[in-house]
């Protein structure tokens, strides 16, 4: 079990008289994820406050500050279990195989996971990705082994750099730099995974901090890829890892913008600056 | 009427159009033969009659109808500016009254088809479930807006405004050619085709019963209020445009005029608590629905486009929460995708079980193999197109691509295929276009528009024709110059003439009231400003120019020595400490008073605050009167005739210009000032003027007095004459010159329309007014402010303040108008910030 404290400020150059704000703060209920509380405590105190299941499933919530400010603060905190996997997953199904029935769709999860083959506004389908991907995904190579080692290879051959990137660097600069932080592997994961029409989809969360573990101190964010015949398997290119119980989900979706955090509208503001802060502790 | 047809037939042997049709392609006038078609025989009976030269000048004047109505169409990135005349031609396209049901139907079907899809898409997705649809054409498709999904409109339909566009093959079908589902644009421009052709061949206009376009539109209007009352009584629908800078705002502005909905910008709009709210100098009032003329993405930066500056942060969750209905729903984009028409008609039997009426053209999506491999054997013979349209990406004619060319566009659909759609190319009809020779045959697309009327879908009974550029090209569009044409869809049934509104634009008048968009205030406080400040820039340029004439005739003596001294006083001209040669001083004063007028990179010039006059009356469009854009158009044509080449000859012509442009801008001021009641928009206009003319007159006579070193009377004589008193003087004091009556003329006397204290006076009746209208519910700052500058002047001894200090300055006279200026700032900022707050901090910024 996991207390999860996340606390986004943020402050302003000039005050802000009014904002509108759509946040993806609460974790999922999964079959392997329980959740057993959840808050979101926002100051100055909101005006208006509702929330909804976004089209991908997600908990989100909105709410408007009307008031004068010159610094928000959302704080979320959530009590979360996550279980290990009962078994290692396997799967021997290429990934020529898996594109071919995800594109023929012949059934409802084919056709959630044709949602996350296509382009979306992060993760734009890259020819260029297409050789970095076959490096890895060799004729006739089941998918599950692929995805592994091109997992295994972003963490290897990138680094990982909270200076180096901002979540609007786009892909390609990321691909040609060869660094960035774990939202840039997941969407590079991702891209590269398209580049071959497999389904990739964008994981929010958190991961409990540990010796060599990265992104612990911030919103994390990993990889899922669709494998028909067993369904959506966890990648965490940034630290090398399938994640399992120390990872906790908070929202899915094609890409980060599908699930930012926070994200929101200011009247007035000017200049902003953000500050992020996660504390994943064992309970 | 045998005798008419047998001298018709007469006639027509004679061929007076001298028309000819292009071989190879169906002509909507002409038979294969070469003889009118039975439709077009009385409007070739009539223009013949009338003769090409007599049409050609009907036409000069139907041209300058189009240039006085402002009817506008914006081209961006054209160096002369975006705003072009709206191009036309004045023969229509008729259409023949047993061929019309079933272009009727035709539109009304796929309206009602489209509007399915729409809803299974964004609901239960069955299409997608039961492999009706590839799931590409909605997972890939950038127009699938995912924050929209699983809302049901309150209005019942997602689709509500819908235009085809439709062409006629050689064999006479028609072929739907591109569906229009976001936010249909023309059915403005329509009405204002029609306008133009009755007018410019009206006999025959009567003579055909060509079916009134006045129903549709009204039944629109209906519709609309009918919707948005399910919502509540008195419901609010506003226009909502990305501004003046789209493309079609003119037409924005118009149908704003004409159905009486307030025309809003994103930032009139605002979400509280889930409702959308009009900003209104009364404060926030509900809005229940939204006729968008902007691209749905664009719509909410919360959820939809971050980066959009346009929409209305929170919309999508006001829609969702059921309080504010859209037309067309959010999302809507979603079917204009041209790869739909290659499974329209098998959806058409699996969703409204019935044979799709019109085809569309030959459609083949690349996304799908066997359309895919057909594409790329035939791509010489197609246009190519990109799949989900997108700004910047247009049609491709592999035809005319060269073997590199074709190589790259292979490669491309290989890469991505369902981002290509490949069509053929429809062979489109011709019509007959009127040249400078002459008529020549162009091709033709037609587009007609549907609307939900409460049960079903009604089509406007006429449409938007536009002609190809050249004889050869089928490509039509109006922003690579193409031209258009009204539709006369002929009749059986006339409509009664008590469908037929008036389509005047119905000036500021009815909506004088609280409920006017700050917005909308703000731009005529700026109006009443600019306006101001272009007069007084006239009137100073005119009163200075003679000055360079060398001529001292009567009562317009400026000598240049004055005028230099102003001018420096003014911060026009440098100081200089040595005497400079006459000639030098000549050419300097020259120069200066030449950018004055004509310079439009520096912001004191006329011509600069003219534009922005102007720019500031554009935003206003449809709150001013056609008499009243008449005159600025007028205003703007007197410049635009005016900028002779020699240097030497500007100033000469500037003084007939400025003689010109001075009685235009009274017949702006008065028709302004008697075609406007006096509501909240004509008080923001007033107290502009009465602000600027009281900061610019405080200018110039500080500055006057200053540049006065020793004899004062020439610069007190300039002084009069830029602020037109010297006749009110003259006749007061006919023979003294002193500074104290002229600063009693030109400061203190409430009764003089050209004195500092009249200014102050209307500028505090004018905010006391504005309060009584509010209810007095607000700080009164800028009515101490008014109070205290009024008392300013009200205090002013006159005889001590024209007297020179010991330095031989006018200080009191500095000391007074340093306060003054303080003063008058002082209400604008507290207007702004009582009635106009929001407007300053409107600027957005996501986020993350």
């Amino acid at each position: 079990m996991f207390e999860v404290i996340h606390t986004t400020r943020f402050s302003y150059e000039a005050p802000v008289s009014r904002c509108l704000n759509e946040v993806h703060l609460t974790p999922r209920a999964l079959p392997l994820q329980s959740v057993y509380q959840s808050t979101l405590v926002v100051d100055p105190a909101p005006a208006t406050f509702h929330h909804r299941k976004d089209y991908f499933g997600n908990d989100a919530a909105t709410f408007a500050v009307m008031e004068q400010h010159d610094s928000l603060t959302a704080t979320a905190t959530s009590l979360v279990k996550v279980e290990p996997w009962p078994e290692p997953v396997q799967s021997s199904l290429s990934w020529e195989d898996a594109r071919d029935q995800i594109a023929a769709a012949p059934d409802d999860s084919c056709l959630e996971a044709a949602e996350f083959i296509y382009s979306s506004p992060f993760v734009p389908v890259l020819k260029e990705l297409v050789p970095f991907a076959s490096e890895s995904f060799k004729s006739g190579r089941s998918l599950l082994e692929a995805a592994g080692e091109l997992s295994n290879r972003i963490y290897k051959e990138f680094k990982y750099d909270p200076k180096a990137t901002s979540i609007e660097a786009p892909l390609v600069d990321v691909f040609r730099n060869r660094h960035g932080v774990c939202q840039d592997f997941a969407h590079l994961m991702i891209g590269a995974c398209r580049s071959l029409r497999l389904a990739a989809r964008y994981v929010s969360g958190y991961v409990r901090s540990g010796p060599k573990v990265q992104g612990a101190q911030a919103s994390h964010a990993w990889v899922s890829v669709f494998v028909p015949d067993i369904g959506w398997v966890s990648f965490d290119p940034t630290n090398n890892v399938m994640p399992s119980e120390n990872h906790v989900t908070l929202a899915w979706g094609r890409d980060y913008g599908d699930v930012t955090p926070v994200k929101g509208v200011t009247l007035g503001g000017g200049l902003q600056t953000v500050q992020v802060e996660v504390y994943v502790n064992p309970v | 009427m045998a005798k008419d047809s047998v001298t018709a037939a007469a006639e027509l042997k004679e061929n007076p159009w001298h028309y000819a049709r292009a071989e190879g392609y169906w002509d909507e006038a002409l038979l294969p033969s070469g003889f009118p078609r039975r439709h077009w025989r009385r409007l070739f009976v009539e223009v013949g009659r009338i003769g090409f030269r007599q049409l050609s000048r009907r036409w000069q004047s139907g041209q300058q109808l189009i240039h006085s109505q402002g009817i506008t169409y914006n081209v961006p990135n054209r160096p002369e500016g975006y705003e072009h005349s709206w191009q036309m031609d004045p023969i229509p396209l008729v259409i023949d009254q047993n061929e019309w049901p079933y272009i009727e139907r035709a539109v009304a079907q796929r309206a009602t088809l489209l509007n399915a899809i729409l809803a299974d898409l964004y609901g239960p997705q069955r299409l997608l479930r039961e492999r009706k649809l590839p799931p590409a054409l909605v997972f890939a498709n950038p127009h699938f807006l995912r924050p929209c999904f699983g809302i049901t409109p309150n209005s019942g339909v997602h689709l509500s405004s819908y235009a085809a566009d439709i062409a006629r093959s050689p064999d006479g079908s028609w072929w739907v050619v591109a569906d229009r589902t976001q936010a249909p644009s023309g059915m403005g421009y329509t009405l204002q085709n029609r306008l133009v052709s009755a007018r410019t061949l009206p006999g025959v206009f009567n003579q055909c019963r060509v079916r009134q376009l006045a129903g549709f539109f009204e039944r629109k209007r209906q519709t609309l209020l009918a919707m948005a009352s399910s919502l509540r009584n008195n419901p609010a629908v506003v226009l909502l445009t990305p501004g003046p800078h789209n493309e079609t705002y003119f037409e924005h502005s118009f149908l704003a005029g004409l159905w009486g909905f307030p025309l809003v910008e994103g930032e009139d709009l605002t979400v509280l608590d889930r409702r959308v709210y009009l900003k209104t100098l009364g404060g926030l009032k509900p809005v229940d629905l939204i006729l968008r003329r902007m691209d749905d993405s664009f719509c909410d930066p919360l959820e939809l486009k971050g980066d959009s500056l346009l929409g209305v942060p929170g919309l999508v969750d006001a829609v969702r929460s059921g309080s504010v209905i859209i037309d067309n729903a959010l999302g809507s984009g979603l079917v204009e995708t041209a790869a739909h028409m290659a499974f329209l008609p098998s959806l058409c039997k699996q969703l409204l079980d019935e044979n799709l009426i019109m085809p569309s053209v030959a459609t083949w999506w690349c996304g799908q193999e066997e359309p895919r491999r057909y594409v790329l054997e035939h791509l010489k013979e197609l246009v190519v197109k990109s799949t989900f349209p997108r700004a910047g990406r247009h049609p491709e004619f592999p035809e005319s691509l060269s073997e590199s060319e074709l190589k790259n566009l292979f490669s491309r659909i290989e890469a991505n295929p369902e981002e290509f759609v490949a069509q053929e190319r429809v062979a489109l009809s011709t019509v007959p276009v009127r040249t400078d020779v002459g008529f020549s045959p162009r091709h033709a697309m037609l587009r007609v528009y549907a609307t939900w009327n409460g049960s079903s879908y009604s089509v406007m009974p006429g449409g938007l024709t536009r002609v190809s550029t050249q004889d050869s090209s089928f490509v039509v569009s109006m922003q690579l110059g193409g031209e258009s044409k009204d539709t006369w869809v002929l009749g059986s049934e006339s409509e009664t003439g008590a469908s037929r509104r008036q389509l005047s634009v119905p000036i500021e008048a009815n909506r004088s009231n609280r409920n006017l968009p700050s917005r909308v205030a703000d731009n005529l406080l700026w109006l009443g400003r600019y306006a101001e400040r272009v007069e007084c820039r006239v009137r100073f340029v005119r009163t200075l120019l003679p000055a360079l004439s060398g001529e001292e005739d009567y009562g317009r003596s400026v000598s240049l020595e004055t005028a230099a001294r102003l001018l420096t006083e003014l911060g026009f001209l440098p100081m200089k400490t040595n005497e400079e040669s006459l000639g030098e001083l000549h050419w300097q004063v020259q120069r200066l008073l030449t950018e004055m007028i004509y310079d439009v990179s520096q912001t004191s010039s006329l011509r600069w605050n003219l534009k922005e006059m102007r720019r500031t009356a554009w935003h206003l469009k449809e709150r001013l009167s056609l008499d009243t854009w008449r005159v600025l158009q007028q205003l703007e044509s007197q410049f635009n005739a005016f900028v002779p080449s020699g240097a030497d000859h500007r100033y000469l012509a500037g003084m007939d210009l400025l003689d010109g442009v001075i009685v235009t801008l009274s017949a702006f001021s008065g028709l302004l000032m008697e075609n406007t009641t006096r509501g909240f928009g004509w008080r923001f206009l007033e107290i502009g003027r009465r602000i600027e003319r009281a900061l610019q007159l405080a200018e110039l006579i500080g500055g006057g007095l200053s540049a006065a070193s020793t004899d004062v009377e020439p610069y007190l004589q300039i002084l009069l004459q830029i602020a037109d008193s010297s006749i009110t003087y003259r006749s007061r004091y006919p023979t003294v010159m002193q500074t104290d009556l002229v600063l009693e003329v030109l400061l203190t006397d409430e009764s003089n329309p050209r004195a500092v204290a009249f200014q102050l006076a209307k500028l505090q009746y004018q905010i006391i007014k504005l309060h009584e209208l509010l209810e007095g519910n607000r700080d009164s700052g800028e009515l101490e402010f008014a109070d205290s500058a009024l008392a300013l002047i009200r205090g002013v001894r006159l005889a001590d303040i024209s007297q020179r200090d010991s330095s031989g300055r006018y200080a009191a006279v500095d000391e007074l108008f340093g306060n003054l200026k303080v003063a008058l700032y002082e209400i604008s900022d507290a207007l702004t910030s009582n009635y106009l707050s929001h407007l300053k901090a409107s600027r957005m910024r996501a986020s993350w």
